[in-house]
């Protein structure tokens, strides 16, 4: 065995694929910009498509997101998804700035916004963009009816100013 | 150390290194930055001035006499020196304002003056060290400082007063310590590995001697 790894061939050769793999994770992290450790992890661990979230942690997201406590559920799922890879997550949290955000009166911009951010996720990193949420829980199911929402409730318009807004229900 | 651990594991390794520790620039988030398309220009007059000094021998890395995962192992060592240079080049440049434009030019200037130079193998590694090392004191230790938030009074006002009168073109956006340390790293581990390069001649073990001056005039 060391006889063929002292070989100049097998070396040069070994070199290359190192080489290459090295080229691929700078490439990946100027691509994809991770933030934390766990998301490097996260990340190149799904990328061989051994990435999982913690179930626990997401029971826990879910628990709290329905009790209306949406800054513990945020924590929940952040713990949940620490890389920041999980569609589905992602959707929760989006949703859960939807809720706490969402008033009779007027919605809070700075939540929305990052809702939107949180939606624009779970959608990139659903398979196709397609993100569909089967949760008898929710109103909005999809990506897109939760994105039209956050862009909706950031938009100034005539509308904002009919009295009849405050009977509209959350969804 | 074997021609082929240097070529296809050592040099890749330190160049792709300089690559990625001078693209981590660390604030309030971590952003990994590609070197622009202006630093990649830069990037190739240095190695230009590399490949004219002697310090990389192209032939030493492709050539019809060595084998195909040999050449392949040169082209990994070409576009890897290139990202490299180009990378440390960015890493010296400021983030914005005037120095930023002063910077690039001074670069720019200073390249072309090199390459007009044509110094050899030593005279460039010893410009290279020189003049980057100081450029990377003036980025990272006077504009730094200048820029780092002030903790005293008078250190506000002065910042308030420089501020004003530079119309906020001189102060640069506040970095974590961690940037200056890994960009001294990859300006370190360039130089390293530019050293490392197979050089016109081939011989390694008088790599940072002197050539003789030439007394041997004799009248005719």
């Amino acid at each position: 065995m060391w006889a063929g790894l002292r070989n100049d061939g097998t070396i040069r050769a070994g070199g290359l694929v190192f080489t290459v793999l090295y080229a691929g994770l700078i490439g990946w992290l100027f691509t994809r910009q991770p933030q934390t450790v766990a998301q490097i992890t996260g990340g190149l661990a799904s990328t061989i498509g051994a990435y999982s979230i913690d179930q626990q942690s997401l029971a826990d997201g879910l628990r709290f997101f329905r009790n209306d406590q949406f800054v513990e559920a945020r924590m929940a799922f952040a713990r949940a998804d620490p890389a920041i890879r999980d569609a589905r997550t992602q959707f929760y949290i989006a949703y859960s700035y939807y809720r706490q955000g969402w008033g009779r009166l007027y919605h809070d911009d700075a939540l929305y916004g990052e809702g939107l951010a949180a939606i624009d996720r779970a959608i990139a990193l659903a398979p196709g963009g397609r993100l569909v949420v089967d949760d008898e829980n929710l109103q909005m199911h999809t990506g897109e009816e939760l994105k039209a929402e956050f862009e909706a409730g950031r938009r100034r318009e005539p509308s904002d100013f009919n009295p009849m807004r405050v009977f509209r229900e959350r969804k | 150390m074997t021609a082929a651990v240097r070529e296809a594991i050592v040099l890749p390794a330190a160049l792709l290194t300089v690559l990625l520790a001078g693209s981590i620039r660390m604030a309030q988030t971590t952003v990994f930055s590609p070197p622009s398309v202006f630093a990649l220009v830069l990037g190739l007059l240095v190695i230009r001035v590399i490949v004219q000094s002697g310090a990389l021998a192209p032939e030493r890395l492709l050539a019809n006499s060595r084998s195909a995962v040999g050449n392949l192992n040169g082209v990994a060592i070409a576009l890897s020196l290139w990202l490299a240079s180009a990378q440390v080049v960015a890493v010296l440049i400021p983030e914005s304002g005037l120095p930023r434009i002063a910077f690039a030019v001074f670069l720019l200037i200073l390249l072309i003056n090199t390459a007009a130079a044509a110094p050899d193998r030593v005279r460039l590694l010893r410009s290279l060290a020189v003049s980057f090392g100081a450029l990377f004191l003036l980025k990272f230790v006077v504009l730094r400082e200048l820029s780092a938030p002030g903790i005293s009074g008078l250190k506000r006002v002065l910042q308030a007063f420089l501020e004003g009168v530079t119309l906020g073109s001189l102060l640069q956006p506040p970095s974590h310590v961690v940037t200056s340390y890994l960009a001294l790293l990859s300006l370190v581990l360039f130089l390293v590995a530019v050293f490392l390069l197979p050089a016109r001649g081939g011989d390694r073990g008088h790599a940072l001697e002197r050539r003789p001056e030439t007394t041997d005039i004799r009248p005719t």
